[in-house]
């Protein structure tokens, strides 16, 4: 084999090393985002933002880190209390199963809607949709990353 | 992504349920601002990337020149740097340098955007740079600016569309004009479509090319991002609907039937395009497309084994009633059955692929000509997948795909941090779009599936298709930047909204 061949044989295999590299950098790059953001997945699974509050109690602009299961309402024993004249007691519970997030109303005297529609039983919900208890709007959204 | 991200992460650590007030979430300050409020921002990963795709689009110049040079003459000095010059030097020069202009344009603008999408879509255009200046020239006429062949015309098109990814990342601040007139788009879309069963013009038997004055272009592939934001639309303020099961088909339970309509339009759309345009490809992409974005908004696999069923039921039936699905068929299933005919195309891209074997023949070593013609005549639309296999080998074509499998894992990690339910959808299509056109053409080329005539992304020839996918780069960089404008409150639908004041 002559030099010639053998220079551009090795050209050829340096390109193809070359691609390789490029992959092996981005994949590196790739797995260490994903293990950042499967670490912090694990603190908070969504949060509750408070748009509008009359009473300031939770004040507006709060926001609140969700767990798979978070209950609204007047009562101090809720984990997000409403401390609005027209919200009860117990007034629902906000659920994560499997992928999903679902707000059930607990029989609540003035009802709980979601995006200006009454919800009866239980409501699926998803990221961006507007809850609103007594006079209190909350907004669902995903956890920051 | 990675040191942002980290910073990110660490002033978002809250106290579990107790309200907290929403910090300004203030820049670091690691650049001084210029133009005014705009802070430049480092993208280091992005810088480092780009320089090894920069290496690597080299030293493959400097192979193909190499080769195409030849052997140098006696007494030339073996190191002798005319004889190691990279290809066309002016070409990718140009190549790079706007690349690169493009990282400088996301720095200076100050985006926390995505860092791996332009660097892989880089490696991607140089490839198909490289490739389009080994084939032969004469395939196309003149194009804008002057270019001459092949390798000219593809360097405009490259360049332009890394010019839109990157305006379009740039200047999208906000998915308000695509969130809103989702039907305004639908309606584009399918007006596109009409226009090209009305007045598209026939080549090869496919009714693809739309031309209006100067300009012709394949309206498929900008009617794959219609209608991926259509669906995305659609999908995120029904998905509570379609989850609902009411509708009892046997074993299958769907949903209430209102909300099945736009599935049976997307399935006839689907096999019209198939009938009158005669493009299983696009068909196949627009279905597989929906297919998926339908499981990823409900989660449920039944919608999607009833599309699958119907699609293959409608088309086994078109496969008998129009020859010209049923030869495509039957090339699949043997294409050596008429080696010199109708199975010419896929014989001879399946030699490519023998011959190529593990590492490849090299760049300009493959694709021996044939009566002064390449062996395949649309190697540079339909098969340069398989041009690549035989220079580059199976190494090659497997890497290849992996920056097809980068770029789609980019898009469902941008989906997955997405705001809300349209972005999220957003992202997953666009990364989809680009995913599953990928696989149809690369399984075509290997005899997996029938072959169809879609493009290679960012790597065929052609202009529609380079422009289009520089659109969905240019939208996945700017829906994965942390500064784009938070999405607006969903629309309200019950009567309540009459009676609600509007907030100051």
């Amino acid at each position: 084999m002559d030099g010639f061949l053998l220079v551009l044989w090795l050209v050829r295999i340096l390109f193809l090393a070359l691609l390789y590299l490029f992959l092996f950098r981005v994949v590196r790059a790739l797995m260490r985002d994903l293990r950042a953001a499967s670490q912090s997945a694990i603190a908070e699974l969504g949060r509750l933002l408070v748009l509008a509050s009359p009473g300031d109690d939770p004040p507006a602009g709060a926001v609140f880190a969700l767990d798979a299961i978070t209950s609204l309402g007047r009562d101090v024993n809720n984990s997000i209390v409403v401390e609005d004249p027209f919200a009860s007691a117990e007034h629902a519970v906000l659920t994560f199963r499997g992928r999903d997030w679902y707000l059930e109303d607990l029989g609540s005297t003035n009802g709980t809607y979601v995006n200006g529609n009454l919800v009866e039983g239980v409501a699926p919900l998803g990221f961006g949709d507007e809850i609103q208890i007594g006079q209190v709007r909350l907004r669902l959204e995903r956890a920051r990353r | 992504m990675s040191d942002d991200d980290r910073d990110d992460a660490r002033d978002d650590a809250l106290p579990a349920p107790a309200p907290r007030e929403v910090a300004a979430r203030g820049a670091p300050p690691n650049l001084p601002r210029i133009l005014g409020s705009v802070r430049p921002r480092a993208r280091w990963l992005e810088l480092r990337l780009l320089l090894v795709v920069a290496a690597g689009l080299v030293v493959g110049s400097v192979s193909l020149g190499a080769t195409v040079r030849g052997r140098p003459a006696d007494g030339v000095p073996l190191l002798d740097p005319e004889v190691w010059m990279p290809h066309d030097t002016v070409a990718l020069g140009i190549y790079l340098g706007v690349l690169f202009a493009g990282h400088a344009a996301q720095v200076l603008a100050g985006r926390r955007s995505d860092q791996v999408l332009l660097p892989a879509v880089g490696l991607l255009g140089g490839i198909s740079l490289l490739l389009m200046e080994r084939l032969p020239q004469d395939r196309v006429g003149s194009g804008f600016f002057g270019a001459e062949g092949l390798g000219q015309v593809q360097l405009v098109w490259l360049v332009l569309a890394l010019v839109v990814a990157t305006t379009v990342a740039i200047t999208v601040r906000s998915d308000s004009w695509l969130r809103r007139y989702k039907y305004t788009w639908a309606a584009a879309g399918i007006g596109l479509l009409l226009l090209t069963f009305a007045f598209g013009s026939d080549v090869g038997g496919q009714r693809l090319t739309l031309t209006i004055g100067p300009f012709s272009g394949q309206p498929s592939e900008l009617l794959k991002v219609i209608l991926v934001v259509f669906l995305a639309g659609y999908l995120s303020e029904n998905r509570a609907l379609l989850v609902e099961q009411d509708t009892k088909l046997g074993p299958l339970r769907l949903p209430p039937l209102p909300y099945l309509a736009p599935m049976a339009a997307m399935w006839a759309i689907a096999l019209g395009i198939v009938v009158i345009q005669r493009d299983l490809g696009a068909a196949l992409l627009f279905f597989g497309v929906f297919l998926l974005l339908l499981y990823a908004a409900t989660a449920r696999i039944s919608l999607v084994v009833l599309g699958l069923a119907a699609f293959f039921a409608g088309s086994a039936i078109l496969a008998n009633l129009f020859s010209h699905i049923g030869t495509r068929i039957a090339i699949w299933i043997d294409p050596f059955a008429d080696p010199l005919g109708a199975g010419y195309q896929v014989v001879q891209s399946l030699h490519a692929f023998a011959r190529g074997g593990l590492l490849g023949m090299g760049f300009g070593n493959g694709l021996p000509l044939v009566g002064g013609r390449v062996p395949i005549p649309e190697v540079h639309t339909d098969f340069p997948l398989a041009a690549l296999g035989e220079e580059l080998g199976l190494i090659g074509v497997m890497a290849i795909l992996g920056v097809y499998l980068v770029i789609i894992e980019r898009g469902l990690r941008i989906a997955a941090a997405a705001a809300d339910e349209f972005r999220g959808l957003l992202a997953t299509g666009l990364a989809l779009v680009v995913g599953i056109q990928a696989f149809i053409i690369a399984a075509g080329n290997l005899k997996l599936l029938p072959l169809t005539g879609v493009t290679l992304p960012f790597i065929s020839y052609g202009g529609s298709s380079l422009l289009a996918n520089g659109v969905v780069i240019g939208l996945l960089l700017a829906i994965s930047d942390k500064g784009v404008e938070p999405p607006p409150p969903p629309r309200e639908t019950g009567w309540r909204r009459f009676l609600r004041r509007r907030d100051p």
